[in-house]
């Protein structure tokens, strides 16, 4: 049963902004993210401020020659579905379709996918753990079939989203707007990692919202595309997942990125991966090589050494198949 | 043999029965509306909302309970202070182990009694306080406001390390609940002996959540010294029982209604302690409390199947003939007294003829949620371990695995004492099975599998459920009204396997009306006679006979005062449409609201007993299901291409519910064989990390294969009961998981011992027997 919380319903994005000053506010773009959030207690929420009427955030259009602006507001369904996102960049429509359920992707937006809190079963539960202002990471000596095998460091978590590991893929940036003006980040450099922060997932301050995503006309010969094993059919987040977006010059790489979902507390691309065939000609044996190199560092905690695995073999058959696109 | 299911399903010793013994009716034979593809009775009900389940149930001055549970697998509760909950708007009720109205007790298991609000709390999700209050978020803003002093424990979540001798104690008696059960036939050495191959293997099976879609709940209501509870259960009788002798009631004072329920898989055969605490709360207010709860709190507190851990030794001849098992099997009870291991032998017993077996179970205490009796209560993780390894065995002999268990089919039941089979359609089941599958096509294609990492497999289980006969006591009523309109009455709920649908049929083959027109009344104890709960599979074989004896009462009685009236031979009368035919002169028609004598009566009563099973024999249902996988031996993922599924339950009532229990047995099965399991915090907390919808993995539409076939062995089981039916709900369930362990080993060559078959547990497997690509 939901605590108490005041319930804002912002028409203007200036408007937005202003509640997003005060204490304990949270944005609700398509809430389901949130709403669970408060239903477990995992933070304190004294105000929800709803963007849903904010028209401004809602719509994909093109920019430039082939370029593509992505509204935040924008529901991961229609992601999935719009023509230019399927001509162009592959990797987002493949991963916006692969998120959780046909449900889930009518009510969640592109916003709120990217800035979904962690999916850490001790972080979502009634554990106060260190993400949370406490001491522990309970993942590291616990349960951890579903946690970091790359880039834990004191806090395990995987990152949840399907569509960051696509958008650092082909190149994305995110619109910040805050009450300060607006500044356009790499969705590379959108995350923060344990490492720098625990208790911190994204470079937005606690005034800032994501405005609108845009996507930069695709390389000639790009070809991208996003898969991730889960252990059940709909409805379940990433085990091992994999973007590519890859420039193609006849049967060889010369550019692209590999970007790993359920692997690291942030989407983890994996440079050891891109090195591995960037120059060459993408055939098993690279292919094998690249995903060898991917989890070169990878490190098995008590229960999730089976993503290695996991990823050598759908990073190889994922790579492979671009080669036939 | 004896144990919890006996209490719950139905209960030996003399009954009423009508008709009289050995002089019941003729079985069927042609039928007209049973057998036929009926959809359900209350379909529109169900699907347009309408439909009212006890948590859709608004009384005026209603007010909501809330339950404070114990955040920690073990702990001591010094204290409970309620003072800022009392205060806060809207409480109007709050009670805890520390105050006065702890008299109540919670049966476990009909075995011991604890408290209410325990001093002493042994698993995650126990009781330490409630509240009632005038809306739901008023209740649990009080719960919140509830501050318990608890006294951390230590704990022991898993029942493998739970007998070591450092390992904290559940219970002062110690861990192991009751002595190890042994069973044992023929001589296991010689059995042994004369075998040409003997196989052993460990196996395991994860505790499994019901996750029914409505949470466990009920309204309770006071008027006077009477209460009335709706409760989302299975079976009114039993909850009425319980509500009674713990409040220390007369069964009379206590109205318990259970019309709509969605789903229980076992969990909801009895109460819960919620049960209790808002007829409690209700008291106190005078007002009506619902209380229904959570889905984290169904994960915790009301009820799993617990985790199996088994050991199978077996012994073959080059021939195909069993000779020997050997079997040893553990579980978890939980905190309390429960069937940890109930019936996880019975497969090894009693599937296939085999003269020399030695089984021994033993029971063990967790800090967790009890066990309750869950679909088919250790059959399926019985089948896991039995069917694998027959399934090692025929390749070990280089036998086809249905051959194998064609040459071990038994006619009698040798775990009771060698009696015979009403029907053993086992043979029937894996025969058309194979053929509706294609199965020995199917093998010669996955064996020729080409060197791609995607490899097919196809895999086979057969089953029995050792109940599913069904029996006394069961009374019903069949009204007919002046105007011809029928309503029946009976003490059953519908659990959603489509009951009240089986029922109208019955009652319109015999009374020759359309089955939607019957209203039907049921399942509340103010209003119907006896029936036991709706489980073990026994709803159809302990119901339709009654049902029909009703009818036939009826009638009997509506014939006799027609033919009074017409001055003809009873016995040349039949009843259609609503009329009175006589055989020879059809034109001579009669109305049922044209009879007179029907119109002076205004109704006419029929009523039947459930009359006693055959005392010699033995009825269970039978089964075979045959899938086929595609396994990625890259990632271990699984794809579930294709299910046929060949049952015996007897006479087939209605084609198309019996086709959901089937459909709906195999999506369960692969949620226990490949989904599904609960991960407890063992090394640090001992709490559940995934109780919720999300990380409790059930199957989703897309593990569940589009191409299922049902294929009914319609052979009607006369000696069992008047309507030839055996029950069908758990035996769909019972080789699901099994069939799929063995698909993918002929499709990888690797043998998956621990459920569930997941990516995680697959590439792992195969990458250790070095057969991942």
């Amino acid at each position: 049963m939901l605590p108490q919380f005041s319930y804002v319903r912002a028409t203007s994005l200036d408007e937005a902004l202003q509640h997003l000053g005060t204490d304990d506010a949270r944005l609700c773009a398509g809430g389901s993210d949130l709403i669970g959030c408060l239903r477990d207690e995992v933070f304190e929420c004294s105000k929800v401020v709803s963007l849903s009427g904010i028209e401004q955030l809602k719509g994909i259009d093109r920019i430039g020659h082939a370029g593509v602006r992505i509204g935040a507001l924008t529901s991961i369904a229609e992601v999935a579905s719009d023509p230019l996102v399927n001509r162009g960049f592959t990797a987002l429509a493949q991963a916006a379709a692969a998120v959780a359920s046909p449900q889930l992707r009518n009510q969640g937006t592109i916003g709120g996918n990217i800035c979904q809190k962690p999916r850490c079963w001790y972080y979502r539960g009634e554990f106060h753990c260190l993400r949370k202002g406490g001491t522990t990471c309970y993942a590291l000596a616990g349960e951890n079939h579903f946690h970091a095998v790359l880039g834990g460091a004191r806090c395990y978590f995987v990152h949840p989203s399907d569509t960051a590991p696509a958008l650092i893929a082909l190149g994305a940036s995110a619109r910040v707007t805050g009450s300060q003006g607006t500044r356009l980040v790499p969705m590379e450099e959108f995350y923060v990692p344990p490492s720098t922060d625990p208790q911190r997932e994204t470079v937005l301050e606690p005034d800032e919202l994501v405005s609108e995503i845009t996507l930069p006309a695709p390389a000639p010969g790009l070809r991208s595309s996003y898969r991730k094993v889960r252990a059940r059919g709909s409805w379940d987040f990433s085990l091992a997942g994999v973007a590519l977006a890859l420039q193609f010059d006849g049967d060889r790489v010369v550019a692209g990125r590999v970007v790993l979902s359920g692997a690291a507390p942030i989407p983890w691309r994996s440079a050891e991966a891109e090195a591995a065939i960037t120059g060459q000609r993408l055939d098993e044996t690279t292919a094998r090589g690249a995903a060898e190199a991917a989890m070169q560092d990878a490190v098995a905690l008590k229960r999730n050494g089976y993503k290695i695995l996991l990823f050598k073999g759908v990073i190889e058959e994922e790579l492979l198949k671009l080669t036939q696109v | 043999m004896r144990d919890e299911r006996d209490r719950l399903y139905w209960i030996e010793g003399d009954v009423p029965h009508a008709p009289a013994p050995d002089q019941g009716p003729d079985p069927w034979g042609e039928t007209k509306v049973v057998g036929t593809k009926r959809p359900r009775v209350d379909g529109y009900e169900r699907v347009s909302g309408t439909a009212v389940y006890p948590s859709d149930l608004t009384l005026p001055h209603m007010l909501y309970g809330a339950i404070l549970r114990c955040p920690h697998a073990h702990a001591r509760v010094n204290g409970v202070n309620t003072t800022a909950a009392e205060k806060m708007p809207g409480v109007r009720a709050v009670l805890s182990g520390f105050t006065p109205d702890d008299a109540a007790t919670a049966p476990h298991s009909g075995f011991i009694r604890t408290r209410l609000f325990n001093p002493e709390c042994r698993y995650e999700g126990e009781t330490v306080a409630a509240v009632a209050a005038e809306t739901p978020y008023q209740a649990w803003d009080a719960v919140r406001a509830i501050r318990a002093d608890y006294e951390v424990l230590p704990f022991v979540s898993d029942e493998r390390r739970a007998l070591d001798a450092d390992a904290p104690k559940v219970q002062d008696e110690g861990n192991q609940v009751g002595d190890t059960q042994h069973y044992g036939r023929g001589d296991i050495e010689a059995g042994f002996a004369e075998a040409d191959v003997i196989l052993e293997q460990t196996y395991r099976t994860e505790c499994e959540i019901h996750t029914p879609m409505e949470p466990h709940g009920c309204v309770t209501r006071w008027d006077g010294d009477a209460l009335t509870v709706w409760e989302s259960t299975q079976g009114v009788y039993n909850i009425q029982n319980t509500v009674a002798a713990s409040l220390g009631m007369p069964l009379s004072k206590v109205r318990v209604i259970g019309h709509y329920m969605g789903g229980g898989f076992g969990a909801k055969l009895q109460p819960g302690r919620y049960t209790l605490i808002a007829s409690l709360l209700a008291k106190r207010t005078a007002r009506p409390v619902k209380l229904v709860l959570t889905r984290e709190e169904t994960c915790l507190a009301v009820g799993n199947r617990p985790p199996s851990n088994m050991w199978l030794k077996a012994g073959v001849k080059r021939d195909g003939t069993l000779t020997a098992f050997e079997y040893v099997g553990s579980g978890a009870s939980g905190a309390y007294r429960a069937g940890g291991v109930s019936l996880l032998d019975w497969q090894v017993r009693d599937l296939y003829t085999c003269p020399n077996v030695r089984t021994e179970l033993t029971n063990i205490y967790i800090n967790a949620g009890p066990a309750r009796p869950f679909r088919a209560p250790g059959h399926p993780q019985c089948s896991w371990a039995l069917e694998q390894t027959m399934d090692a065995l025929a390749e070990a002999i280089g036998m086809d695995p249905v051959e194998l268990r064609l040459k071990n089919i038994p006619t009698f039941s040798q775990a009771r004492d060698g009696r015979p089979y009403t029907t053993t359609g086992l043979r029937e089941c894996l025969e058309e099975g194979a053929k509706a599958f294609g199965w020995s096509e199917a093998r010669a294609a996955t064996a020729a599998d080409g060197d791609g990492h995607i490899k097919r497999g196809v895999g086979m289980a057969g089953a029995l459920w050792g109940y599913g006969a069904g029996g006394p006591p069961c009374t019903v009523f069949v009204k007919v009204f002046a105007d011809g309109s029928v309503n029946l009455n009976m003490g059953a709920s519908d659990i959603g396997t489509g009951t009240k649908t089986v029922m109208a049929m019955v009652v319109a083959e015999e009374l020759g009306v359309d089955p939607n027109s019957v209203q039907i009344d049921h399942a509340d104890t103010g209003t119907t006679a006896y029936a036991t709960a709706s489980g073990g599979s026994k709803t159809v074989p302990t119901e339709s006979p009654t049902v029909r004896s009703a009818a036939l009462d009826a009638k009997r009685q509506i014939l006799a005062l027609a033919a009074e009236e017409l001055e003809v031979d009873a016995a040349s009368l039949t009843l259609e449409n609503g009329k009175v035919v006589p055989a020879d002169d059809t034109s001579q028609a009669k109305a049922l609201s044209e009879l007179r004598s029907l119109r002076r009566r205004r109704m006419i009563t029929g009523v039947g007993h459930r009359g006693p099973n055959p005392a010699d024999k033995v009825t269970c249902p039978f089964a075979a299901q045959f899938c086929e996988v595609e396994v990625n031996t890259k990632t271990g993922e699984v794809k579930v291409l294709r299910f046929v599924a060949a049952h015996d339950s007897g006479r087939v009532m209605n084609r198309l519910t019996y086709q959901n229990q089937v459909f709906g047995g195999i999506t369960m099965g692969i949620g226990l064989g490949m989904t599904e399991e609960r991960v407890l915090d063992g090394d640090q907390t001992g709490k559940m990390v995934n109780k919720n919808w999300h990380d409790y993995k059930l199957p989703t539409a897309l593990d569940v294969p589009a191409d299922m076939t049902c294929v009914p062995i319609d052979v009607p089981d006369p000696e069992a009961n008047i309507a030839g039916a055996k029950g069908i709900g758990e035996p769909a369930t019972i080789p699901t998981a099994a069939a799929l362990a063995n698909a993918i080993y002929d499709a990888t060559g690797v043998r998956i011992t621990e459920t569930p078959a997941s990516p995680l547990k697959v590439i792992q497997a195969l990458t250790d027997a070095g057969k991942g690509a």
